[in-house]
């Protein structure tokens, strides 16, 4: 009979089998790779329409965080300075600065500056920034050293299984609630963090829910 | 009991004088011919409706599934009907190849093929509605314990989750066992085909199958193997399905008759979808001699037996209601059998109790269109029973301020009509492209295949017939030296089964050892005869389970306690007694990941390529050859001694094959 395959076919037949093995492996690997946030969120930096340096405001020039993001204490968001905190300064200080020419043209027109957003949680998750400053959840925690940043960068991977990391070991990241803007704040003297933390867990009786209706209403 | 043993003796399984070629021709032909004008037609029709339902889908899908017909009351219904109804009917394909042939019910192998097929489609029709009824279809996986961004796993204490696992299971482990029997199939197909590609595809479905004695060794303990895991399988298959309804609090879902009352309903239904699909298929693909009409009688009593059943379960389900005093419950079973739903009740009775019990009658057993018509009832009141049981059960249930009606959208007509489309559209794909019979296994059962025929009883081996003298293929057999490839063995070919077992034998006495034999299918008592051990396959079955019951059993322990400890209806985090069917299901799947991998290991497949395929008659080892070959590495191997003893055992013709 004639022959079908020769001894190459075996050959090749190896080949491919190898072949498909090693392109699932290295699918799943890039799945694994490129799909989370640690890969898709972590490192975004929009351009802003102005070039407003934290490393300057928060980090050398010492501004609170509180002087531009009010409100983040009492309510469920931090808010975005309308125009009027900068021209608070801005209409003394470096007033003329090409830099603040977008600034000065929405103070005058009266339309805000649209500011790109870089953290955001999805719609469908309850997130409330009061509850959390208020229990001593440093703004490092989410958003890294914002003070040494010139431009803002997505530093933390804002996925759920990293929200519950936190939830579940709070004492890993909780300091005194007065000392949650600071961003170099350091556990006293002959106490380490996780010590600490669970003293202040303690303290002020915190729970962090860890079931789906915690964050997800 | 004198009688005669002529009269007790069963009717043959195989009608007409087929010959172990014209039975090849009969059912390959189905697939190499070119398709008849039915088949054209029939696949319009039914395309044109599975283009229908994936239209349907894909609208499901962006739309979302408020476009059926569904409300908060009655949140499940045509959806778990179909999903039920599907996943039920491809239970009789199991039944069929696995359950029947641990009972040795040799007439299952004329059905086997094809009511597995049948299983395939059906489930993956019951895996489309469980999937789009999900809602965010997209997120299907998450049904799966994949390590995920969020560190949210499966509750595995709930049956949805074990529903998947099952379903999952079966559909792998279906496809699995139902390509392990094609295998020696795709062989002879490979070898009767005369062009390139069919020649090529399946060539490489077959794996490089040469009906070694060897491999139907191996094949043969794994297929046992495989029927011995699918069977536990599928009757825990539609169990978990109903603990989706019978772990609820539902009146009328929460009872213990349900498991088993849906296993038999599974196959009750199942059994009737074989046989509408087998009464036109045997008369337009003239498989008459194949699927007898015996095997329709067979088919009509095991209906009549699980509708039976089934009718002694609703008679539970009454008196349950009835015994247990308990207002809901009473009323909901007086609610089925009047309320507005009670026309579907009604048909669900007297198609599903009062129909098959027409099978007492031998009238109704012999007659194909009235088996058909029955056949016919039977699926739809199996629909509706899954109807009753969802929509009945939801539409009102303790407080009459939320009693709704449900009525179904287009849609949801539309997506079963689909169904329908997709499961009759890859049905008839399959026809045209796999044979739809098991040839190796029917094969087996013809008068001839016997290792005995001639004599039952008769001591010993039938001596070889008067064939005239043994035929020397080519001239150059095993003397001139200066050829460039060395010889890889001598090929010996024989006329019956009988005489290759007793050739095995002989050979084996005269001191060889690296030997083989080649049939279309396996013949009894040749692993003896050629001295072989016991196979080696079930180690890997073995290990495959325990690695796959020590996973599951692992990985829900870990995950439920540690990685994902959320307290679910008050259970403890660690609840084994919930981890059980899951690791029952993973410990299936493993041990048939390992059967497979055991026998193509052991056997060395898959290998395309092989010296002995240069055999001049060689490719009749798939059709109706049967070939001894002796390995020129045999430290016995001596030209002079095998020509003469083979040509005493009885061979046709034999043959020196060269090649690496």
């Amino acid at each position: 009979m004639a022959l079908i395959f020769t001894q190459r076919a075996d050959d090749w037949l190896r080949r491919g089998m190898a072949g498909a093995f090693a392109s699932v492996v290295l699918g799943i690997t890039g799945i694994y790779y490129y799909a989370p946030p640690e890969y898709t969120r972590v490192g975004y930096a929009p351009k802003q329409p102005v070039a407003y340096s934290h490393e300057l405001h928060a980090g050398r020039l010492g501004l609170s965080c509180l002087y531009c993001h009010t409100g983040v204490e009492e309510s469920s968001v931090a808010k975005i300075p309308p125009t009027q905190t900068c021209i608070n300064c801005h209409q003394a200080i470096k007033a003329d600065s090409p830099q603040l020419e977008a600034i000065r043209v929405s103070w005058a027109g009266g339309s805000p500056i649209r500011w790109e957003r870089v953290h955001q949680t999805p719609d469908y998750v309850y997130f409330n920034h009061a509850v959390h400053v208020r229990r001593g959840v440093g703004c490092v925690s989410c958003h890294g050293k914002v003070n040494e940043m010139p431009v803002v960068v997505h530093e933390k991977p804002l996925s759920m299984g990293w929200c519950l990391e936190c939830h579940r070991h709070p004492e890993e990241h909780l300091r005194p609630p007065d000392q949650a803007t600071n961003f170099e704040w350091q556990p006293p003297q002959g106490q380490n963090q996780r010590d600490f933390g669970l003293t202040l867990k303690d303290q002020f009786g915190i729970r962090a829910p860890e079931t789906c209706t915690g964050c997800h209403r | 009991m004198s009688r005669d043993g002529e009269e007790m003796k069963e009717p043959p399984l195989i009608g007409g004088n087929h010959s172990f070629h014209s039975l090849t021709d009969l059912i390959c032909g189905l697939v190499e011919r070119r398709a008849p004008a039915w088949w054209w037609i029939a696949l319009m029709v039914c395309s044109s409706a599975a283009l229908t339902g994936g239209l349907m889908t894909a609208y499901v899908i962006s739309t979302g599934i408020g476009v059926w017909g569904m409300n908060q009351t009655v949140g499940w219904a045509f959806d778990i009907t179909n999903f039920v109804f599907w996943v039920g009917i491809g239970h009789a394909g199991t039944l069929i190849s696995a359950i029947l042939f641990l009972f040795r019910q040799k007439w299952r192998s004329a059905l086997n093929r094809f009511a597995e097929a049948m299983t395939l489609f059906a489930v993956a029709c019951a895996g489309l509605f469980v999937t789009i009824h999900l809602g965010r279809t997209w997120m299907f996986w998450y049904l799966a314990p994949a390590p995920n961004v969020n560190m949210i796993f499966p509750n595995f204490r709930s049956p949805l989750s074990w529903d998947f696992a099952a379903v999952a299971t079966y559909a792998t482990v279906s496809t699995l066992f139902w390509y392990y029997g094609l295998i020696p199939d795709f062989a002879t197909l490979r070898d009767r085909a005369t062009r390139w590609l069919p020649q090529h595809i399946y060539g490489l479905l077959a794996l490089g199958w040469r009906g070694s004695g060897r491999h139907w060794h191996n094949y043969e303990t794994g297929y046992l193997m495989l029927a011995g895991l699918a069977t536990p399988l599928v009757v825990s298959v539609h169990t978990i399905v109903s603990f989706d309804f019978a772990t609820s609090v539902i009146p009328g879902w929460h009872t213990t008759i349900f498991p088993p009352y849906f296993v038999a309903g599974a196959i009750f239904s199942g059994l009737a979808m074989v046989l509408t699909l087998i009464l036109p298929l045997r008369v337009a693909c003239g498989l008459k001699d194949v699927v007898t009409s015996r095997h329709l009688e067979i088919l009509c009593k095991l209906i009549l037996t699980t509708g039976l059943l089934m009718g002694y379960g609703y008679t539970i389900e009454a008196a349950g209601a009835w015994y247990s005093g308990n207002m809901f419950e009473s009323y909901l079973a007086y609610n089925r059998a009047t309320g507005p739903y009670a026309w579907c009740y009604w048909t669900m009775i007297a198609c599903n109790v009062l129909a098959p019990q027409l099978f007492w009658f031998r009238w109704f057993r012999t007659t194909p269109f009235a088996m058909f018509l029955i056949s016919l009832l039977v699926n739809v009141g199996m629909w509706f029973e899954r109807f009753v049981i969802v929509v009945t059960s939801l539409h009102r249930d303790y407080l009459p301020s939320s009693w709704k009606m449900f009525y179904p959208t287009w849609v949801d007509i539309a997506l079963l009509i689909g169904a329908f489309g997709l499961f009759s559209t890859a049905f008839l794909l399959f026809l045209r492209f796999v044979p739809m019979v098991a040839v190796s296994e029917v094969k087996a059962f013809l008068p001839q295949a016997d290792p005995h025929a001639g004599g039952h009883g008769s001591s010993g081996d039938p001596a070889p017939l008067d064939r005239g003298p043994m035929e020397i293929v080519g001239d150059d057999l095993l003397e001139d030296e200066d050829e460039d490839t060395a010889v890889h063995g001598v090929l010996a070919r024989y006329a019956t089964p009988g005489e290759l077992r007793a050739a095995a034998g002989q050979v084996r006495a005269a001191g060889y050892r690296k030997f083989d034999t080649f049939s279309p299918f396996p013949i009894h008592g040749m692993d003896h005869a050629m001295g072989l051990s016991r196979s080696r396959v079930r180690f890997f079955t073995f290990v495959g389970g325990l690695t796959g019951v020590t996973f599951a059993q692992t990985l829900q322990w870990f995950l439920s306690t540690s990685i994902y400890p959320l307290v679910t209806g008050g259970k403890p985090l660690n609840s084994a007694e919930a981890f059980v069917p899951i690791s029952f299901e993973t410990m299936v799947l493993y041990a048939t990941f390992g059967t497979i991998l055991g026998m193509l290991l052991l056997n060395r497949l898959p290998r395309l390529y092989h010296p002995l395929f240069r055999g001049r008659d060689f490719g009749r080892a798939t059709d109706d050859g049967f070939f001894l070959a002796i390995n020129a590495d045999d430290p016995a191997f001596d030209p002079d001694r095998i020509v003469s003893l083979l040509d005493r055992s009885g061979a046709l013709s034999l043959e020196a094959v060269r090649g690496e």
